[in-house]
């Protein structure tokens, strides 16, 4: 029980980053590796903030600030200077590990005993449930734990619907136009460039509030938490897509989420199962490869049979 | 309310591949002129439509719309006078979106864009009026994809976007060149009565003599990068599709005795 609980708070957290990757990846076609700096970014600068003394959300709207510069710097490298996308990813994401290193000061910063959104939760949920942990049949669950889950779930409800409404606002559709046909909408007068910085920066905005969270929520931060994070995000966006199946833009919000929920749970099952954890990464790269393929072979064999 | 001035351009300057497209283009097109632009392949009449566009800067020379020199302008900058139908159906249309956010967009051509909603009530049934003129029966399909859309209908799509805001300039790039006959014949007819209804000003290429010679009010020939030939007034309307065919063959010949006599003047003086 602890352990799904532990699966879908995470799975809620990275669903953040899950909208990182689904504006890069999917509105703008943007193989953005930015984002395995930003994230990482993100819990860098939470961290060093809450160790500061600084309230947890100013921690947190700072660690947004910075991935949205990261995403900005991504975008500024692409359009500006003509670099390819994926090696303007590439750059900034490695300017942004020793950037990291300098913001943290060492390759690991914990947060033993610091306010954080967490321990904040835990005593809403205190105050609320009058315990510090609560019976659920034969689980006990820490109200920590639960509050983390409660305020999880909150942050990606908000942030899911925030996002949806912004793609119905005049910007956000001309953002994703900007993605779709570039030549119409410059026609109507959108400049596509400053459409890729903005999106470019939400995107990694969102992910540095994913590493943010996480950092709090798993008690530190660390220089290598980012390692992945783009395949994960992406693995998160797939199955949200496979799960919902539509096209329309609240099912594909609401389907990251639920990919990077299921997706997490997945990943929680196999370690259980007895998965070598240094085998993660290599069997989620193989996930993220026969999820792009294996369509394109379906289809083929379903042709060839009519 | 378009004039181009000694407009000079040549793409891959100093290579091998260097195509000189345009060798001295001007052209004054008055307030609600519908002109026709031809020309043969590489006379540099679609690469004009695109320098006014703004998709590439001009080497030299100038370009003002409605008086404004607009010559160092970006095309998103250009395109709050400019609406435009490409050659290709699916250029001029976002296709995951639907039919309702494409017209919103287009209906905020050359605005700021805010954080306002793209989709106002108020505006669908404007969208909805406007659709059922084109006798697509696309009007009940607004919440579907334009990607779901054939070349037809999209282009149809994108010729109500250019023109919903009234353009100080619309212009037409071969727009039915990619289109089925049937079409091609609906567009035309769409593009005509709206041109004619918004009096807009109108630059249209097109390959097609029929459209050269039944559709506007002003006839611009184009070749080896300038203007060769420019027909207004009752000049242009007595013009067939048959004299304009004759016009290419003069032109074909005229190339050719270029060639043959350069031939000559290298074999006596070379």
């Amino acid at each position: 029980m602890l352990l799904l609980i532990g699966a879908l708070t995470i799975g809620l957290i990275l669903s953040l980053l899950a909208f990182g990757v689904f504006i890069s990846f999917r509105i703008f076609e943007f193989p953005d590796i930015t984002t395995e700096g930003s994230i990482t970014l993100g819990g860098a600068v939470a961290a060093v903030l809450i160790v500061s003394h600084f309230s947890p959300i100013t921690a947190t709207a700072a660690a947004f600030v910075a991935g949205a510069l990261a995403g900005t710097a991504t975008a500024l490298l692409h359009t500006r200077f003509k670099i390819n996308r994926l090696l303007s990813g590439i750059l900034v994401m490695t300017a942004l590990y020793s950037v990291n290193l300098h913001v943290m000061g060492k390759s690991n910063v914990p947060l033993l005993s610091e306010r954080t959104l967490a321990s904040m939760a835990e005593a809403a949920g205190v105050r609320v449930l009058g315990a510090s942990a609560v019976h659920l049949g034969p689980w006990e669950i820490g109200t920590r734990d639960l509050a983390s889950l409660v305020l999880s779930l909150a942050v990606a409800a908000i942030v899911g619907a925030a996002l949806y409404l912004f793609f119905r606002t005049n910007i956000g559709t001309a953002m994703q136009a900007a993605g779709d046909n570039d030549q119409m909408i410059r026609a109507l007068g959108v400049n596509v460039d400053n459409m890729i910085v903005l999106g470019l920066a939400v995107s990694n905005g969102l992910v540095a509030v994913a590493g943010a969270i996480l950092t709090q929520y798993q008690g530190f931060a660390d220089v290598q938490m980012g390692i992945g994070m783009v395949v994960w995000g992406l693995a998160s966006v797939i199955i949200g897509e496979a799960l919902v199946g539509g096209r329309d833009l609240g099912y594909l919000i609401t389907g990251a989420v639920m990919g990077s929920v299921l997706f997490r749970l997945l990943v929680a099952v196999a370690l259980r199962g007895g998965l070598n954890p240094n085998d993660l990464k290599l069997v989620t790269a193989a996930f993220v490869f026969a999820a792009l393929v294996v369509p394109g072979f379906v289809r083929r064999a379903r042709r060839q049979r009519t | 309310m378009l004039e181009l001035r000694q407009v000079f351009k040549t793409f891959n300057a100093g290579t091998p591949n260097e195509v000189r497209a345009l060798r001295g283009v001007n052209l004054t097109i008055d307030d609600g002129s519908f002109v026709i632009v031809i020309g043969t392949n590489g006379s540099g009449k679609s690469t004009t439509l695109n320098a006014v566009a703004g998709g590439f800067f001009v080497d030299s020379g100038t370009i003002a719309i409605d008086g404004t020199d607009v010559t160092s302008w970006p095309e998103h900058r250009r395109a709050s006078f400019i609406g435009r139908v490409f050659q290709n159906p699916f250029s001029g249309t976002a296709p995951s979106m639907t039919i309702a956010e494409n017209l919103a967009l287009a209906a905020r051509r050359g605005r700021p864009r805010g954080l306002g909603w793209a989709l106002r009530r108020s505006q669908l049934d404007e969208f909805r009026d406007r659709i059922r003129r084109l006798n697509m029966g696309l009007e009940d399909r607004l919440e579907n994809p334009i990607g779901s859309l054939s070349g037809g209908q999209r282009q149809a799509l994108t010729l109500l976007m250019a023109s919903w805001l009234k353009p100080k300039l619309l212009l037409l790039d071969e727009h039915t060149a990619a289109l089925d006959p049937k079409s091609a014949d609906q567009v035309i007819r769409l593009s005509e009565e709206i041109v004619t209804r918004d009096r807009l000003t109108t630059l249209m290429v097109t390959h097609s003599m029929q459209q050269a010679a039944h559709l506007g009010d002003r006839l611009v020939m184009m070749h080896r990068g300038a203007v060769l030939h420019d027909f207004r007034g009752a000049e242009k309307q007595r013009l067939r599709a048959n004299d304009l065919l004759n016009r290419f063959e003069d032109v074909r010949r005229a190339d050719l005795l270029d060639e043959s006599a350069a031939a000559m003047l290298r074999r006596l003086y070379v």
